[in-house]
């Protein structure tokens, strides 16, 4: 008995042990399952919105890719000749702000009617509602990730032969899509708070891109200019986007880390706040 | 189980008279609230079935919606215990340019399950909701019948241990009101909870065994079905608020 107790003891510690790590077991198990679930849910709201916005069969890629080509089309014409500052391939320079851009500025328009899209499921179940912004990103995502096609036929019409920079296209893409993500929130909300002036919401969106290098790069633009333009976080990723397919560097620290970091508070100020509001969306849109 | 306690629900107005968000409400001038549910207690226990019975903007689909999690309490408590599956809409939560599957698909991942059951779970959808060939077509060539059977074969799927139904059910058919009867019956025989709302008062009698006779948002009686029905017309009645519900 007098041994008992230390080998209890020793049991109880080594129970409790084990209890701990079936408590953290457990733990990690219903992360994963938690990421499982998140990762079910944007597949199913993001197919059925690229569904919902963009139709389906041959013509939905079309669609994907008619946006930036006319957008380079017009842009290029300004550029070249009303502007007459054709810089070095200016169409490939053009393709390098276009197609980032598209993604923030379709982020910001889908998230914007995401809400009111979904309204008759809203009304109707329970669902984790603060990944609807970040499904309407990834929707235009898929979109994105074609209209990249236009910087390859750039890089060929311009004979720019990619460098071991592209590797950097991953990172690129990560910060590109945190920016989106970032924009999509807070304009999801408002696009819920002042409905009559969503139009507005977007064509302040559509400034940003001209009060950035997104015509000219920066490097073409004045001192005092740049000094304005740097504090856009779309001239880091233009810039970021030129480095890699234009000019054949590495993108610098300040033109990935700036909007990074622009994306993620906006993602720490407004998902908290997103996930507040959206306990009265039924109300508001049912 | 399902456990209310003194739970209310708000809704705020801005100057135009729309339905606003409290963040809203904060930034913008706010017009006027109201309560569409205020101190509402009672309790549902394992195997029963309930009906909401009450003039139209009396709270039923409020309540309904506050029982399936569409609607936080803004005060009071409430405790839901048991996978829920709801038909709260003749919309029944479907986007009308995907076609059937598309739609069961999305609507299955979101109630609970994985894209791999949901999926496996398709066929069923199709066959319960007897859609055949339509399962394949855009749902805005559905009739408000069509939608609803495809609403509820999808929460049927889902195995829901508590079962919300709205009026949509009155627009459904003889042979799939059979269906949802004898769903119904068999998750209250499995322990489960059915609370419906609705103006078909012979139909909520088969369904429900308890009612709760809704008024201005809150509870005005809670009994057995037959007792507070006949109260209800009654009062209705002799209010001289038209002819009652049958």
């Amino acid at each position: 008995m007098i041994v008992a107790a230390p080998r209890t003891e020793a049991l109880d510690a080594r129970e409790a042990g084990s209890d701990r790590a079936r408590r953290r077991g457990g733990r990690l198990l219903a992360h994963v399952e938690s990421a499982r679930r998140t990762v079910d849910l944007l597949a199913a709201l993001t197919a059925a919105d690229l569904r919902f916005r963009y139709g389906r069969g041959p013509f939905q890629v079309v669609r994907w890719l008619f946006d930036p080509f006319a957008l380079v089309g017009v842009y290029l014409i300004l550029v070249t000749v009303v502007l007459d500052r054709s810089g070095t391939a200016p169409g490939l320079s053009l393709a390098c702000a276009i197609v980032p851009f598209q993604l923030v500025m379709l982020g910001v328009a889908n998230a914007m009617g995401a809400i009111t899209l979904r309204a008759p499921i809203i009304t109707n179940m329970a669902f984790r509602r603060t990944l609807i912004p970040l499904s309407s990103v990834l929707t235009e995502a898929v979109a994105f990730g074609a209209s990249l096609l236009l910087i390859a036929v750039m890089m060929g019409i311009y004979g720019v032969a990619p460098t071991p920079a592209i590797t950097w296209l991953p990172v690129v893409l990560t910060v590109n899509l945190v920016l989106a993500a970032g924009f999509a929130y807070p304009a999801s909300l408002f696009a819920l708070w002042f409905r009559e002036l969503k139009p507005f919401a977007l064509s302040f969106v559509r400034v940003l891109f001209f009060l950035g290098p997104g015509l000219v790069p920066l490097s073409e633009t004045s001192d005092s200019a740049r000094r304005v333009l740097e504090l856009n976080p779309l001239t880091g990723l233009f810039e970021s986007y030129r480095d890699l397919f234009l000019y054949g560097e590495s993108p610098s620290a300040r033109n990935l880390l700036y909007p990074f970091a622009f994306g993620l508070v906006l993602l720490v100020l407004f998902v908290p706040l997103y996930r507040r509001e959206q306990r009265e969306f039924a109300k508001v849109v049912g | 189980m399902i456990v209310a306690e003194d739970v209310g629900i708000r809704f705020l107005f801005d100057r135009q008279q729309r339905v606003v968000s409290t963040g809203a409400a904060k930034l913008r001038r706010l017009g006027s609230e109201t309560w569409g549910l205020r101190g509402l207690s009672f309790s549902i226990g394992p195997g029963e079935s309930v009906a909401l019975l009450g003039a139209s903007g009396s709270g039923k689909t409020t309540l309904l919606r506050l029982l399936g999690g569409i609607y936080s309490p803004d005060e009071g408590r409430l405790h839901v215990a048991g996978r829920v599956g709801t038909l709260l809409s003749v919309e029944a939560g479907l986007l009308s340019l995907l076609t059937g599957r598309e739609n069961a698909l999305q609507l299955g991942v979101l109630a609970g399950m994985s894209r791999a059951q949901a999926r496996a779970a398709l066929e069923d959808v199709k066959s319960l909701s007897l859609l055949d060939e339509y399962f394949e077509r855009p749902v805005s060539s559905y009739s408000q019948g069509m939608r609803a059977r495809l609403g509820f074969a999808v929460a049927g799927t889902t195995a829901p241990q508590i079962l919300l139904l709205d009026e949509v059910h009155e627009a459904l058919d003889h042979e799939f009101r059979l269906v949802i009867e004898e769903r119904a019956h068999q998750i209250v025989a499995d322990g489960g909870i059915v609370v419906a709302a609705g103006h078909d008062h012979a139909m909520l009698e088969r369904l429900c065994t308890r009612a709760l006779h809704m008024e201005h948002g809150s509870i005005h009686a809670d009994g057995p079905i037959l007792a507070v029905r006949d109260a209800y017309v009654t009062a209705a009645t002799s209010r001289g608020a038209g002819t009652p519900d049958p």
